[in-house]
């Protein structure tokens, strides 16, 4: 069952406000989703889980040093910058 | 023909020259965007340098290659560097990369000719092209009809000669479907088969670039070009061999199996289309093996729980401080990244990321998150026990053809539902590929899917290819765009 202050409770989480004249509304449709998602809880599931069988490994490789990005490259997309740092600030 | 090899031959006989070909293109674009809204942003001069590289080598008497001066395009999710890359959302408005996915980097340093980005569902999430925030994509079949989801601008355009061939991604079916919509050919190939790098994530264990077209040659040419590892993508495999030189091989005796989960609840123009298919495949020699797959039915919500679970994770990185949207008035970081994130995420991927969120958190997670990751083992399975048995599966791309606009936007859980035939591949890291397969009674087309073993792209090129050499009235072009 979803309530209202799951819905609340997840969006905090995910960082996300929910404006209170859509709560009801994201609340049914969580739940719908939800009851979709439950159908699998009726199937038999086998001891082999997805990593096991998948037969995916890994891929490593020597840590080499490369040529990177420069800062002013990596900063050219930030909405706010200052002293070649990401600009982070508390405005009222 | 396909597109490819018929402009190769008009630029190496210089019937043409790669300037006026990609002129002409840029030209119908101009023309037929406004009402297909298949580009969300044009590349024009761009294009235009490049067209002009590729026929200085010609006259300079040099070769060029196959996919050397072809104009194509990529979808919005794909980094361009210094050409804006959106995933068709708010949230990215203004990001222009500082490098090239890989996938680019190939196809560019061939000299294909980049016309544009194309539009999508934001952040590829979606079935119609509707999520986009620019507005959907229209069929070029019938412009009052979706182009499909999420990589709508692709197909659009490829199905309304804008493009040669476009790139697009495919996570539960969004290269497949759309193509299957407009009547062309998408193909999603095994996971690790074509580099990720640079392809902005919706849920990174189902995410695959691969090719949109109009026939399946070109479809294995494109193929054969971007499947190569890369050390830059922690997944990438590669593709060993090509696809290109086994099109043509001989059929007789393939197996290919029907699973008749597939064939239930889907619409009978289309299930009729699809028998359709198998008997030319019989007269081709090849051998129709019916089975079950009971694993199927658990395949969507395995699907929606894992590609929420991983979106909720991918997209936590926007939060106004490094690239993109950012809020204009807040108090403090946390109201700063959270009104961001409500301002510059659409309905259905904030829908995702809550979801997502649920089903990884405190209480809920061994229900659904770690019950959808064994039901995916037991699916993998499934699909390797049936290629055992069977060479390559046959079965519709989606359950109906391409639905009006405005449909889909109405029920999230009937909107899923289209996806029910194309996820499990996704689910399965297998290749597959969709092929237009007939029409339904108001024109519009009808798409078929051909799965293959992993790393069998070759084999269901091979039978695609066979299938559209046999029923070539199902490979129709419309009336838009470019006539080569």
């Amino acid at each position: 069952m979803v309530t209202r202050e799951d819905v609340e409770n997840i969006a905090l989480l995910s960082k996300l406000f929910v404006p209170e004249e859509e709560l009801d509304g994201l609340t049914k449709s969580m739940q719908e989703i939800i009851d979709f998602a439950d159908t699998i809880n009726n199937a038999q599931v086998t001891d082999e889980g997805f990593d096991s069988i998948s037969g995916l490994s890994n891929v490593f490789r020597e840590d080499e040093v490369i040529e990177s990005y420069s800062s002013e490259e990596i900063l050219s997309n930030a909405p706010e910058q200052a002293e070649n740092h990401f600009l982070v600030r508390n405005r009222e | 023909m396909g597109s490819i090899s018929k402009i190769h031959e008009l630029l190496t006989t210089k019937q043409i020259s790669c300037t006026e070909l990609t002129k002409s293109y840029l030209n119908e674009i101009e023309k037929s965007n406004g009402e297909l809204n298949a580009y969300v942003n044009v590349t024009g001069e761009q294009a235009l340098a490049t067209a002009e590289k590729v026929d200085k080598k010609i006259a300079g008497g040099e070769e060029i290659g196959m996919l050397e001066g072809v104009p194509m395009t990529l979808k919005d999710n794909i980094s361009t560097k210094g050409v804006e890359t959106t995933c068709c959302s708010k949230i990215l408005t203004g990001y222009k990369p500082i490098y090239n996915a890989s996938v680019w980097d190939t196809l560019n340093n061939q000299n294909a000719v980049m016309l544009g980005k194309t539009n999508m569902d934001e952040f590829a999430m979606g079935s119609s092209c509707e999520t986009s925030y620019f507005g959907g994509a229209a069929n070029p079949f019938n412009i009052n009809h979706v182009a499909g989801g999420s990589s709508g601008g692709g197909a659009s355009a490829v199905g309304a000669n804008l493009a040669a061939f476009a790139l697009g991604s495919d996570t539960g079916g969004s290269i497949r479907q759309p193509a299957s919509f407009c009547g062309i050919v998408g193909l999603k190939p095994t996971y690790g088969a074509v580099s990720r790098y640079g392809l902005i994530a919706y849920a990174s264990s189902l995410d695959q670039i691969g090719p949109i077209t109009k026939s399946v040659e070109d479809a294995s040419l494109v193929f054969d070009a971007i499947s190569k590892y890369d050390d830059k993508d922690s997944t990438s495999k590669g593709y060993s061999g090509n696809t290109y030189s086994t099109l043509n091989n001989d059929i007789k005796g393939m197996k290919i199996g029907i699973a008749r989960e597939y064939l239930e609840g889907i619409r009978d123009d289309v299930k009729e289309s699809i028998l359709k298919a198998a008997e030319i495949y019989k007269s081709l020699g090849a051998e129709i093996v019916y089975f079950d797959l009971p694993a199927l039915k658990f395949a969507l919500p395995v699907y929606y729980i894992i590609a929420c679970a991983e979106a909720s994770s991918n997209l936590g990185r926007y939060d106004g401080i490094r690239f993109g949207y950012k809020t204009e008035h807040y108090n403090g970081t946390h109201d700063m990244i959270c009104r961001t994130r409500s301002e510059g995420f659409g309905e259905e991927v904030k829908r995702r990321i809550l979801l997502g969120t649920y089903v990884l958190s405190a209480g809920y997670y061994d229900a659904y998150y770690k019950k959808a990751q064994n039901l995916r083992g037991t699916i993998v399975k499934a699909f390797n026990d049936a290629f055992e048995k069977v060479d390559v599966i046959l079965a519709p791309t989606v359950p109906m053809t391409a639905f009006e606009k405005g449909h889909a936007v109405t029920d999230p859980i009937e909107t899923y539902l289209t996806d029910i035939c194309t996820v499990p591949v996704n689910i399965a890291g297998l290749p597959g590929v969709s092929v237009p397969c007939g029409f339904n009674a108001k024109g519009m087309p009808i798409g078929m899917q051909l799965i293959g073993k992993s790393f069998g792209e070759a084999q269901i090129l091979n039978a695609a290819y066979k299938y559209q050499q046999a029923a070539n009235e199902n490979f129709k072009d419309t009336d838009w765009g470019v006539k080569l």
